[in-house]
């Protein structure tokens, strides 16, 4: 579709043109977005993999030479954090954003500001990232991030702060990003589009963000404490706890196992759409391909331990999770021969998406089965640590990459209208698949190199030879795609709707790329084949003629964006406003959150140090937090119409209302947050000895302080439920005085915590003459960090409440009291938790 | 106006089990026993809030099924963890 | 049926493989010192792994080859209604023989993880030789070398052990997480601080080998190493007797005079 179509198509929604830079800046549209990720992604895999490079011109002979030990440790760390994190699930988002909700046939995700937001916070912990390099040097720990190396006494240079706090960013982005895509899944599909129904790339996305939700939380209470034991001084990971070092590696690993099929799944997606496309058939085995899928995505919570076999667990332990590894392994033979049957008695052509996903099943074949000797743990012993392990996941997690590249060329049509150079994108796969063998293949004969070391034995010379040399062949590749992919753009053949036979999901039935608000009429899957509908009930119907592949016609006329227009206008007059697609302030937020964290890198000891440095981190913090305040509120203020329903599959959450389910999603992932917590204070009591942990805790900290803030917290709950049925009984002020009161009850909790801390830093005599503060010991730091966690909690619940008030005040709820519901289920768990804090930290 | 009474009468309960969870502590049980009533009523009162307060009890079941998968994946990493180095 | 993915010839491959380890313990579970345990393992899965992954890549890519779409393959010979876009993604049939070979290559997968099981409950509880009389060492690790305590106190930065006879390690850390191992005797295990990890190997010619550390620990990781030299036993045992609870001086430093430490990481 030309640039001239894709302007008629804007409506006037406030969007600017696609050739403005300020149209990417605020636009909110899920293509967009998902064309922000693509490219934003692929900005990083640049990034990463020059970093790579460095890293095999070192290898070209063992020793020193080209980078210093420090730097190449610095390669090492930021290549795989890089890779993994800021390249790999992004890029596979950038899809999931353009085509999920095509698929699905949702007009955009649930919360079309969140999705942009996302996507700004990811951009803006990347950049963090990038300027930790110029702090002294970024984090060279290696991207698990091993305490207790990962504390500034080991890595005392500001840069390794601020890559920590990078990731607590894009953790952030994830989040929000994975309550967005499960609303939008769960509560909007097309009706007769069941999940049983859902297109294989939707399911796999579905269950990726099934598992970001929960395994990212685990990573984020680990980015948080160690945050804490680098700013605050806190003592979880120091080396003379006893259990602090195992403690960073089953938070890493619980969240770590998860990833993988984080960024393994959509890859997946891709291979299982693509093989259907170009062989002609539908999956062999279709709903044994996905129970596989969910049975991979629960399982993947319980095999953490197989990254430890060689600590201190016990056998019965290591036993335990030998079986659950096995299991794993399993479903996924399933999913790797209904991949191979599909081929069978089909026309498979050998197009460039095609041929990538085709070598992606071949190298996560290889990949598999040498997985296989890493779960006999009596090789993992030998195979621990060393280039077999590299070896291994490169296979499978590049092998993923691969497949995305396919995606890559698969739906480039779709998203830029243009076709890139077929014969181009040949040479770019045969560029590819010769230097990845070349650059990996090498490393399993190599294999007992040391991971991470630059001296190596010579006998191994010549084979990390070959690897650098297919290195550059592999990088090389990208230089083909890229050249190829922005030929085309500017000058390429125009794609059609639908330049593939046999594909059968939604996106090809639309333009290319398609309209602001995707179809054409409301799509429906009712009679069992897509059609689109308007007009009073749905009475005028276009549906898809599509014999092999062929054009969809609407009856009565093109598809064209015309049809969009008068689409566009029934939604308006059913819903009686105009849908927005832009929005400054997901921008803004991403700003300032990049500014306080960046602030906050330059923290030591709870403290900014004092002189022109500690003044200006000083500054970035106050200056970023009040950013971050304002930036919040107005887009609390903002007037934005999202999609609005009636949806027609929302299966299983029919009648859970699309914000709803976001904050108890949002909500979900914060148990995981609390649980990752007490967790750990469990596992540190239990290593240190559980009753012994006594000797450790002051006589003056008592149970009273606590009781009283369980009297403050229990009562203050009760009044929000009162706020509720005062709202519901539409009386203002019953409304505002509960509000009130809730708000009173919060600051009396906070005040009384403030005098029970301030106490016990302020000890004298006794056993902790110095006072009692957080980096006196464990079990001091437990104590601060996780009730100042709840803490947090509570303050960011008091503003909520002020805002609500403030709102209240002028005689808002009164007809829609949601907004009080949903600050209440907040408040309501932050209660809960501290049920648990109270017994945990107080009485035993 | 049932509800509110409803709501009233757990807010009674909730503040006699934090009470009562308080003085377990010197009710001179074993250790360890205290140890699991005193956390069995951290649940019960949790469970309260959870079904009453935040409605659950009046929401699909699904709602109720997702909180009880992060609570759960909480619960493995803590007691496999713990388990690991005993 | 092409489709069982040579999942039929490793049952055999598999029951031959278990009669090599035969001569080196007896039964079906690999027994010996953790060198030929491992080699014997490894084999196995080596050849079962080629096997299987020759087979299944052939047999992908012969099939992406034998229905490749061409010109002269009319619609008629499938006979199947092609997919259509705006369809309701379905499946095709197929289910049982993807069962079959599911169900082969589970079958494969757990009988070799199981037959290896048998060698690491070997490996974890019991070790060759008479435990009385084994050598028993504490190994501590620092950054960037390692320290080698003896039973008598005698701390060096050489590991010096008596050929053919096991030797124990106690292995942990005194500052951050590093990863104890000999590639040539396969021995290996994490040393944490503030935990303890046990370990044993058997050196069964003498020699001089070399220690690595497996776990990124900072700037000086890749130079982290120490010396394992295996002696005749007798030669050994006069060593030990002249040691005394004290380092070695001359070159050698012990923990308290190690070099400052390096702080960036
Ligand atoms: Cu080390």
């Amino acid at each position: 579709m030309s640039a001239e179509a894709e302007q008629s198509t804007d409506h006037g929604h406030g969007l600017p043109p696609a050739s403005s830079v300020k149209r990417w800046l605020v636009t909110t549209n899920h293509k967009d977005v998902g064309i922000l990720y693509t490219v934003t992604a692929l900005f990083f895999l640049v990034f990463g993999g020059v970093l790579a490079l460095l890293m095999r011109i070192q290898l070209w002979t063992p020793g020193e030479g080209f980078l210093a030990a420090v730097s190449y440790n610095q390669a090492v760390s930021a290549h795989g954090l890089i890779m993994i994190f800021w390249f790999l699930s992004p890029f596979a988002f950038g899809f999931a954003n353009y085509v999920v909700p095509l698929q699905i046939g949702a007009r955009d995700l649930a919360f079309p500001r969140l999705n942009a937001l996302s996507y700004w916070l990811y951009l803006f912990s990347g950049i963090l990232f990038g300027v930790s390099f110029f702090q002294g040097g970024t984090f060279a720990g290696g991207w698990t991030m091993y305490a207790p190396l990962n504390i500034p006494v080991y890595t005392p240079n500001i840069g390794a702060s601020t890559a920590v706090l990078a990731l607590v960013l894009f953790v952030a982005s994830v989040t929000v990003s994975s309550v967005n895509f499960l609303t939008s899944m769960h509560r909007m599909r097309a009706e007769g589009m069941t999940l049983r129904r859902m297109p294989l790339f939707s399911w796999t996305i579905l269950l990726t963000v099934w598992m970001m939700l929960f395994a990212f939380a685990a990573l984020l209470a680990a980015l948080l404490i160690l945050s804490s034991d680098r700013l605050l001084g806190t003592q979880y990971f120091a080396a003379t706890d006893a259990g602090g070092s195992l403690l960073w590696a089953h938070l890493f690993w619980f969240f770590g196992h998860p990833e993988v099929y984080i960024v393994f799944f959509p890859a997946l997606g891709v291979m299982a759409e693509t093989f259907q496309t170009f062989t002609g058939r539908r999956i062999v085995g279709r709903k044994w391909f996905i129970a596989a899928m969910v049975l991979v995505a629960l399982q993947s919570f319980v095999v953490w331990m197989h990254h430890m076999f060689l600590t201190s667990i016990n056998l019965q332990i290591k036993t335990l999770f030998m079986a659950t590894t096995i299991g794993i392994s399993l479903p996924f033979d399933l999913m790797v021969f209904a991949l191979i049957y599909t081929l069978i008695k089909g026309r498979v052509r050998f197009t460039t998406p095609f041929l990538f996903s085709f070598g992606a099943l071949v190298l996560f074949i290889i990949g598999g089965i040498t997985g296989v000797f890493l779960g006999a743990v009596v090789l993992d012993y030998e195979f621990r640590g060393t280039y077999w392990v590299v070896a291994h996941f490169h296979y499978v997690m590049v092998g993923g990459v691969t497949a995305l590249f396919g995606g890559l060329y698969y739906w480039f049509p779709k998203m830029t209208g243009k076709m890139y150079d077929e014969f181009l994108g040949k040479v770019h796969f045969a560029l590819y698949f010769v230097g990845f063998n070349l650059l990996y293949f090498p490393m399993f004969l190599a294999w007992e190199t040391p991971r991470r070391d630059f001296v190596y034995p010579e006998a191994f010379v010549s084979l990390h030879q070959l690897s650098t040399v297919g290195g550059f062949i592999l990088g090389a590749s990208f230089l083909v795609m890229f050249y190829n992919l922005s030929k085309s753009l500017l000058v390429g053949e125009e794609a059609g709707d639908n330049p593939w036979a046999y594909s059968v999901t939604t996106e090809w039935a639309l333009p290319s790329p398609p309209p602001l608000e995707n179809f054409p009429g409301r799509p429906t899957f009712e009679t069992g084949m897509l059609e689109f509908r308007r007009g009073p009930g749905g009475t005028e119907r276009s549906g898809v003629e599509a014999a092999d592949g062929g054009e969809p016609t609407a009856d009565g006329g093109e598809p064209s964006t015309d049809g969009g227009a008068a689409y566009v206008a029934e939604i308006e007059a059913e819903s009686g406003h105009d849908e927005d697609h832009a929005s400054p302030w997901p921008f803004a937020i991403g700003l300032a959150s990049f500014v306080a964290l960046l602030g906050f890198s330059g923290l030591q000891q709870g403290g900014f140090p004092t002189g022109l440095s500690g003044g200006f981190y000083a500054g970035l913090t106050g200056g970023g937090l009040v950013l971050l305040g304002w930036t919040l509120v107005r887009l609390a203020r903002e007037r934005f119409n999202g999609p609005v329903g009636p949806f027609g599959e929302s299966w299983p959450f029919e009648n859970v209302e699309n914000t709803k389910l976001g904050v108890w999603l949002f909500l979900a992932s914060d148990v995981v947050l609390f649980g990752a917590f007490i967790g750990s204070y469990v596992f540190i009591r239990v290593a240190h000895g559980w009753t012994d942990w006594h000797d450790l805790i002051p006589e003056a900290h008592v149970v009273l302080p606590g009781l009283i803030n369980t009297y403050l917290l229990l009562t203050s709950s009760f009044a929000v439920v009162l706020a509720l049925v005062a709202a519901e009984r539409e009386s203002r002020w019953g409304l505002v005085a509960s509000l009130g009161l809730t708000f009173a009850l919060g600051v009396a909790f906070l005040v009384n915590k403030a005098l029970e801390w301030l106490h016990l830093f302020d000890l004298h005599g006794g056993a902790f003459a110095g006072g009692w503060l957080p980096s006196t010991n464990v079990a001091s730091s437990t104590f601060y960090l996780t009730t100042g966690l709840h803490g947090l909690h509570v303050i960011a619940g008091l503003f909520i409440s002020l805002y609500l008030i403030a709102r209240a005040w002028g005689g808002a709820y009164l007809d829609d009291e949601r907004p009080v519901e949903y600050f209440g289920l907040y408040w309501h768990f932050v209660d809960i938790v501290w049920l648990f804090l109270f017994p945990l930290f107080y009485i035993l | 106006m049932s509800k509110l009474k409803l709501y009233t009468a757990i807010y009674v309960v909730l503040f006699v089990l934090a009470t009562g969870q308080t003085l377990v502590e010197f009710a001179g049980l074993d250790y360890w026993v205290g140890l699991w009533v005193i956390l069995g009523l951290s649940f019960v009162k949790a469970l309260f809030v959870a079904v009453y307060y935040q409605h659950l009890r009046w929401e699909p079941r699904s709602v109720s099924f997702v909180m009880l998968v992060g609570l759960l994946a909480a619960l493995a990493l803590t007691i496999a963890a713990s388990y690991s180095i005993l | 049926m092409s489709s069982g993915v040579g999942a039929s010839v490793p049952v055999g491959v598999l029951v031959e493989s278990v009669g090599i380890p035969a001569q080196s313990g007896g039964g079906l579970v690999p027994r010996g010192s953790r060198v030929e345990v491992f080699q014997q393992i490894f084999e196995v899965f080596l050849v079962l792994g080629t096997l299987v992954g020759v087979v299944v890549v052939g047999y992908m890519t012969y099939n992406a080859y034998k229905y490749r779409d061409r010109d002269d393959r009319g619609d008629a010979d499938d006979g199947i209604d092609a997919p259509r876009v705006g369809e309701l993604p379905t499946g095709s049939g197929g289910g049982r023989k993807l069962f079959y070979s599911f169900g082969l290559s589970t079958i494969l997968v757990v009988s070799l993880i199981l037959w290896t099981y048998g060698t690491l409950l070997y490996v974890e509880q019991d070790p060759p030789g008479d435990a009385e009389e084994d050598l028993e060492v504490e190994v501590v690790g620092y950054r960037f070398g390692w320290d080698f305590v003896y039973p008598n106190g005698h701390t060096s930065e050489t590991l010096r052990v008596p050929e053919g006879e096991t030797v124990h390690l106690e292995v942990t850390s005194d500052d951050v997480f590093h990863t104890f191992g000999v590639p040539e005797l396969r021995v290996k295990t994490d040393a944490i601080p503030g935990q303890r990890t046990s370990t044993w190997f058997v050196a069964n010619e003498t020699g001089s080998y070399e220690v690595r550390c497996f776990e990124l620990c900072g700037a000086g990781h890749s130079y982290m190493t120490a010396d394992v030299e295996v002696v005749e036993p007798r030669t050994f045992e006069s060593w030990y007797a002249d040691t005394s609870n004290e380092s070695e001086t001359a070159n050698e430093s012990n923990s308290s005079a190690r070099p400052p430490e390096e702080v960036v990481g």
